[in-house]
């Protein structure tokens, strides 16, 4: 299995206190968003942390998980064909990996780091999928990296708290793929609104919106 | 315990036993073997039905007392006052429904319990899990959804979630 220690165990072997978690200006933002929603559906595409589980049991959310971020960084052999001379995207496959969702049932997801550990032209039916499964009004979080840092490609990260982010390893790979610009998010959801939430991590916090229908 | 259905083939001799496990029959690993193989899993005590590595069966299973499946299953599982065990070499395609479920090898089907589901680090689910409390240890694959439900029947519980997921696929 994946070599991954639990928030839990991390705490304990570091001998230190437990972090607090980094602030998170875009959770903050999603759930005064969702405040009005007794139990948001949410999809998780990271891994299954009990701390996210936890936090999100508390908030009454109903948690759908299709872990894609860790087949990606630690098998990710099985995505790519190389029988020509060029190895392709085994986009078609990678796909089929989503846990089938009814149409427009969600009202968040969780993509983490994904876009930024997927080649570009997965990007479009990948986004295109998410949104296929949000309600009108529902969104698509997202950590991009900034232009700055080079390594961090398997960094993971867990709900510490509604607001905060806990997070583990990111210290050794460097990233593959070039820089998700913002102009590149905007124009994966050209009828939806972008937010970014600057932070000092090297990374930026982005919540992609799909359009209510409202035209707001 | 009794069987619905036929397990298949050779495996017949085994299912006949599969109750009587305070001294499992030729085919059921012996639960020192068990503890011995697995490390940290769980002992086997005398209530347990043991279905050994080397065993194939399928059907559906209800009755009393816990289970501990070490080969592979096929089918439905109904022990809802019992202890369900999926150990690191267990391989279940099935309903699983008991009051606890701890799951060390692979799981693919909807998993329901009354207390508590525990999908330990070496364990595989794909599935949907319905429980008062969940506990996944890091290292765990688990895809499909989780319902922490404390105010409703196990049965009524298992049930919606059952047409929840018949109506997605």
């Amino acid at each position: 299995m994946r070599p991954l220690t639990e928030p839990q165990d991390l705490r304990r072997s570091t001998g230190a206190k437990p972090p607090a978690g980094r602030p998170s200006p875009a959770l903050d933002w999603i759930w005064k968003y969702l405040s009005d929603l007794p139990s948001p559906r949410i999809l998780d595409c990271g891994p299954v942390w009990q701390a996210t589980v936890d936090v999100l049991v508390r908030r009454r959310a109903k948690i759908h998980v299709t872990d894609l971020l860790t087949p990606l960084l630690f098998d990710e052999a099985q995505f790519w064909d190389r029988k020509g001379k060029v190895a392709t995207f085994r986009q078609d496959y990678f796909l089929s990996q989503m846990l089938p969702m009814e149409p427009e049932s969600l009202n968040a997801i969780f993509a983490w780091s994904l876009l930024d550990l997927v080649p570009r032209d997965v990007h479009a039916p990948l986004v295109e999928k998410w949104f296929s499964f949000l309600r009108p009004g529902g969104l698509l979080f997202c950590i991009l990296r900034e232009p700055r840092l080079e390594k961090g490609m398997d960094t993971l990260w867990w709900l510490e708290s509604l607001t905060t982010l806990g997070s583990r390893g990111g210290e050794v790979r460097r990233f593959t793929y070039p820089v998700v610009t913002n102009r590149e998010v905007e124009n994966l959801a050209p009828e939806g609104s972008v937010k970014n939430f600057l932070t000092r991590s090297g990374r930026r916090e982005v919540v992609v919106l799909r359009s209510d229908g409202s035209g707001r | 315990m009794w069987w619905e259905k036929k397990p298949r083939g050779n495996e017949a001799q085994d299912a006949g036993h599969a109750s009587a496990a305070a001294v499992p029959p030729a085919g059921l690993d012996k639960p020192s073997d068990l503890a011995a193989r697995n490390g940290e899993m769980p002992t086997v005590n005398s209530d347990q039905t043991v279905v050994g590595r080397s065993t194939i069966l399928s059907g559906e299973l209800s009755g009393k007392g816990d289970l501990l499946i070490e080969g592979q299953f096929q089918g439905t599982v109904n022990l809802p006052e019992n202890c369900v065990t999926v150990g690191s070499g267990g391989e279940v395609k099935a309903e699983l429904h008991a009051r606890h479920v701890i799951v060390h090898g692979a799981v693919t089907g909807n998993i329901s319990a009354g207390e508590k589901i525990e999908i330990r680090k070496t364990g595989h689910v794909v599935g949907d899990l319905v429980s008062a409390a969940i506990a996944i240890e890091d290292g765990a694959f688990f895809k499909g959804s989780i319902d922490i439900v404390r105010d409703r029947p196990l049965q009524e519980r298992a049930a919606v979630a059952s047409r929840a997921v018949g109506s997605e696929s």
